[in-house]
């Protein structure tokens, strides 16, 4: 932890105060050191071995051109895409509907009564284990079982009214879109608290102005929800990159039908722990080109760690008083 | 920092900081009920799990049964403790995670038990890395109906043995269904595909084959059975072998010639979850044929009613498909002496007589009388007379070709005219 | 007075509306969760063609029963493996990550802000990334198939979250008190016990949820960790259930619903602490 920079107090510290101070980082440094940075540099080292032998970024080279992970045919086909892509595809489908669906949600339910409960209902996706959520996902879509092909059926769009799960383009979409409903708890919570901080009055007087709805909207409640759109996007694209469990429950370890819902983190999987022999090396490539994506993406949120004490844009030094105001 | 922001929706108080004091109370209250219950639980469960202290003579198992099949298994057991005094434990895991588990341990000197239940491609694998005690000399082929052990033989050495298994003999018809239609089942393929057409038209029927789903194995079964009855043992022997590659002519123009014009015919149903609603859907006859192993039997009210035809007209030499358990001892096996004692006697008659009395599986031994089987299973037992006995094709593969293998297929059912692209990527992951 | 009349039944309408919105989204987003739940109280054979037939209606227990008695992997020893497995991950990183927290909020030395960002920055990280290590590593000191081992990694796991939210949480408190008790002869530990605990508990209350939450819904460290079924947590068995061959939906339902009870039981009861977790794990990054 090193020496003693200086003390807020300004005295030098004495030796047993500066062990105490270390004790204080001692129980989560071996933890990190043990279980998160040592597999971690393993990891970063097994991805460059093939058994024994450095392969440099072979292991990386036999990935990209497995059609496990790039499907040319995909492009013309339709799925099975890959698992690269369909990362993608759930990041270019999930993020915004996921975000815009929360907003509406948040705005809609400032003012009604109830809107409690009505979050809670929402929020049921985010409390619920994420593979029961893949469990329930199949279930809902699967025919004769689920109603969603049900719903199409009887709403006259009979080639809706097919069994999700056994066709690569419905299977891919329905998990994307109930992947949607079970994430919108997140946007909608934390958008709905976002709101909260606004401070009333700034509604108020845009209303007394005469200012439309959709005016007070787009000048006032976007601009300050930014910091928080930030969040909210970042906290997504992580997750949306970790994805696994929802597709393990609802279809299995090879992604469904002809591989359609398939995405990284269970190709490392299939990898590590499916494959006879198992091929840890290909794992480990899988795993590091994932930290690759959610080590960027987080970087872009976490940057504002780094500078706690400079200055913050305004719109978060805002949202920061406002909350320390309702203390 | 953080109950401000929610303050305006739950109504909190905006006045100075307090913390709310009953809920704290209650939630200490929870905690520390939640801990004394599970302190008490945790030491209950760990002494409760202590191995006992060890005698001279026990054999521990691990097998992938559970519920009704650990029931139907265990008397095998009790019976070997009967009869050699070594005492047993079994223990319950899934093939599956013990694929990963067992060769790690295994790289670390350690076993989890003395003999252990695994798929023989497994078995196989490990064999050919020294962590498998050669069974060669406590049992034997003479014991077995010709072929049960080839599974488990490499290098002129016998790595494992084979248990009891289950079949999958082809499609099964409800006897009553056909006759109230005036149907016979068919003995060439074009009585099969007039069968087929006959049975589209019937009032009720969606469509005349059902299509089993769960993870994609139904699919691969009736696969197979297309592969070993037009291409015969010999195609299915040489694709497991992977002497034969999936791309080549022969599997393709088999494909292309059986399996994928009923596809486009319509001939199959989307899959559909197998067990339920796929057997109630084939008993009420909206799916009037079911390609099924030989469990369906104990899944329908009246089995008696079932009918079953293999597909007609195939090649010369055709296959059946037989999946056995198969075991092996460990070379860190703690009890190596009694381990293979118990492996010499899940080889033998006496043990898979119990066995196939319990109802379900059919034996690899030589020597079960047809008379130990419950009168359904006989049935069975007697559709393999004359066929060449196969063994699972993507079970004896395993690893990521299964599940590349099943939903691959998928795709196949999904769209057939992906025929080359789904052949191509079961050869990759071959 | 004409004004507030003429205006009146302009905003019933409105009100009226946004609520029938409101609340019809609000029940819609509920119907998967209903299905499950209708097939959960029905026997298969009335629900395998749609849940929303309900002619015949026979409610039944026993999926429930079926699920929590099952001979393959039962809820009652899933639940309370994930009770046993739970609990202590959720109070070692509580304990571990608020020291830390406290020493990243209140002292100083070189390089802290980039240790702090480097500890923080493992949020990121997915599971998958130490999977194959930590597997052979709890193999090598024999914790894998353990409760213990699968407890320690949970911890680890937990601490970069805990570390940043306590972190960001003593810094919204005065630093005033701690620095007289400092000036007074208190040691650290006694002044972080005396001063800045009783200060800390809602915060840790938040924590509890949150991290409780995050065990209990885990599924794949526990799947690599856990490997004979009588070890089996909750999230386990309902993938046990529906094993490598079948898809019993009613009793893969009767299992959902059961292992779902408790997160969302807890978070109905201390939903306030969740939510404030949730939002300070986040928003005041």
């Amino acid at each position: 932890m090193g020496a003693p920079n200086r003390a807020r107090s300004g005295p030098a510290l004495s030796f047993r105060r500066l062990a105490e101070r270390s004790t204080f980082f001692m129980p989560a440094a071996i933890l990190l050191l043990l279980l998160v940075f040592y597999p971690i540099a393993t990891t970063i080292i097994l991805s460059f071995f093939s058994g024994s032998s450095f392969v440099g970024l072979g292991n990386y080279g036999a990935i990209l051109q497995d059609p496990a992970t790039l499907n040319p045919n995909g492009l013309s086909g339709g799925p099975p895409y890959g698992t690269l892509v369909n990362n993608l595809l759930w990041i270019v489908i999930h993020l915004p509907l996921s975000l815009f669906t929360g907003l509406v949600l948040a705005v809609l339910l400032q003012r009604v009564r109830g809107a409690s409960i009505i979050k809670s209902f929402i929020f049921l996706g985010m409390v619920t284990p994420l593979i029961v959520i893949g469990v329930l996902l199949g279930f809902t879509i699967e025919a004769p079982v689920g109603f969603v092909p049900a719903f199409f059926g009887s709403i006259g769009l009979p080639s809706l009214d097919v069994n999700w799960i056994a066709h690569p383009t419905t299977l891919l979409f329905g998990l994307i879109l109930g992947s949607v409903w079970s994430w919108t708890g997140f946007s909608t919570i934390i958008y709905s608290a976002g709101l909260t901080t606004i401070p009333k009055d700034y509604f108020e007087a845009a209303r007394v102005d005469g200012a439309s709805e959709w005016h007070i909207f787009t000048r006032i409640t976007w601009p300050l929800l930014r910091p928080v759109t930030l969040v909210i996007v970042t906290m997504s694209l992580l997750w949306e990159l970790k994805l696994f469990d929802i597709i393990l429950g609802a279809t299995n370890a090879g992604g469904g039908v002809g591989g359609a819902a398939d995405v990284l983190a269970l190709q490392m999987y299939r990898y590590a722990f499916v494959a006879l022999p198992p091929e840890a090396n290909k794992a480990a490539a899988v795993a590091c080109m994932l930290l690759l994506f959610t080590t960027l993406v987080a970087g872009f949120l976490f940057r504002r760690l780094l500078t706690g004490d400079a200055p913050k844009p305004r719109a978060a030094r805002r949202l920061a008083t406002s909350t320390r105001a309702g203390e | 920092m953080s109950s401000s922001t929610q303050s305006g929706t739950e109504g909190a108080g905006t006045g100075g900081y307090r913390p709310p004091r009953p809920l704290i109370k209650l939630i200490i209250a929870i905690v520390a009920v939640l801990v004394v219950s599970n302190v008490v639980t945790g030491l209950a469960v760990y002494y409760a799990s202590l191995p006992p202290v060890s005698g001279a003579k026990v054999v521990t198992v691990v097998g992938p049964w559970a519920g009704n099949e650990k029931d139907a298994f265990l008397p095998v057991m009790d019976q070997f403790a009967r009869t050699t005094g070594i005492s047993y434990t079994f223990t319950t895991t899934r093939q599956e995670d013990l694929q990963t588990s067992l060769p790690n341990q295994f790289a670390a000197g350690q076993s989890p038990a003395d003999l252990i239940f695994m798929p023989s491609a497994f078995i196989k694998t490990y064999a050919g890395q020294g962590y498998v005690t050669s069974l060669t000399g406590t049992i034997g082929p003479s014991t077995y109906k010709p072929g049960a052990l080839d599974q488990v033989t490499a290098n002129s050495a016998i790595w494992g043995g084979a248990y009891t298994g289950k079949v999958k003999p082809g499609f099964w018809y409800r006897v009553s269904f056909f006759q109230a239609h005036g149907l016979t089942p068919p003995t060439t393929w074009s009585q099969f595909t007039t069968l087929l057409a006959n049975l589209k038209v019937i009032a009720g029927v969606k469509n005349p084959i059902i299509s089993g789903d769960g993870v994609g194995w139904p699919l691969s079964d009736v696969t197979e059975h297309f592969i070993a009855t037009y291409g015969g043992a010999s195609m299915h022997q040489a694709l497991t072998a992977k002497t034969l590659k999936w791309t080549d002519t022969s599997v393709h123009d088999l494909f292309a010639t059986y399996l994928v014009p009923t596809l486009q015919a319509g001939d199959w149903s989307e899959p559909i979850t197998w067990d339920s609603p796929g057997v109630n859907l084939f008993w009420n006859g909206t799916y009037p044929l079911y390609f099924m192993g030989s469990w369906i039997t104990g899944m329908v009210s009246d089995p008696s009613d079932l009918g079953v035809f293999s597909l007609p007209g195939g090649v010369a030499n055709q296959g059946i498909v037989f999946a056995a358990d198969y075991f092996f001892v460990p070379k860190f096996a703690a009890h190596p002496v009694e381990a293979k004692r118990l492996a010499a006697f899940f080889a033998s008659a006496a043990a898979q007589t119990t066995q196939v009395r319990q109802g379900g599986h059919i034996a690899t031994a030589a020597g079960v009388s047809i008379t130990a089987y419950p009168s359904v299973d006989a049935r069975v037992a007697g559709l393999l007379t004359g066929k060449t006995v196969l063994p699972d094709l993507d079970d004896t593969i395993g690893g990521t070709f299964q599940t590349t293998f099943w939903s691959q297929l998928q795709l196949l059912w999904s769209d057939p005219t992906k025929l080359d692209s789904v052949l191509s990527t079961i050869q990759a992951a071959t | 007075m004409a004004g507030p009349v003429l205006r009146l039944p302009h905003i019933r309408l409105r009100t009226v509306l946004v609520h029938l919105a409101a609340w019809g989204i609000g029940v819609a987003w509920l119907i998967p969760f209903l299905g499950v739940a209708v097939v959960a109280f029905r026997p298969l054979g009335e629900v395998a063609l749609g849940w929303w037939n309900l002619s015949p209606f026979n409610p039944t227990l026993a999926n429930f029963a079926g699920a929590w008695g099952n001979s393959d992997c039962p809820l009652s020893m899933g639940i309370r493996n994930s009770l046993l497995v739970a609990v202590p991950s959720t109070f070692i990183p509580l304990m571990v990550g608020a020291f830390a927290g406290y020493g990243f909020a209140r002292y100083r030395f070189p390089g802290r802000d980039y240790v702090f960002l480097s500890v923080v920055l493992l949020m990121a990280v997915p599971q998958q990334m130490v999977a194959v290590p930590i597997f052979k590593l709890m193999l090598s000191v024999g914790l894998l198939n353990q409760f213990l081992g699968l407890i320690l990694l949970h911890s680890a796991w937990g601490i970069p979250w805990i570390v940043l939210f306590m972190r960001n949480f003593y810094r919204t408190l005065p630093v005033e008190i701690e620095e007289a008790a400092r000036v007074d002869g208190a040691s650290e530990f006694k002044t972080f016990y005396r001063i800045v605990l009783p200060m800390a508990l809602p915060a840790f209350a938040a924590v509890v949820v949150l991290q409780f939450m995050w065990v209990w819904n885990d599924f794949f460290f526990a799947k690599i960790m856990l490997q004979s079924t009588d070890r089996a947590v909750a999230t386990l068995c309902v993938t046990q259930l529906s094993g490598q061959f079948t898809r019993p939906w009613d009793l893969l339902s009767a299992a959902a619903i059961l292992t779902l009870l408790v997160p969302v039981g807890l978070y109905i009861v201390l939903q306030r602490y969740y939510i404030r977790g949730m939002i300070g794990w986040t928003i005041k990054g």
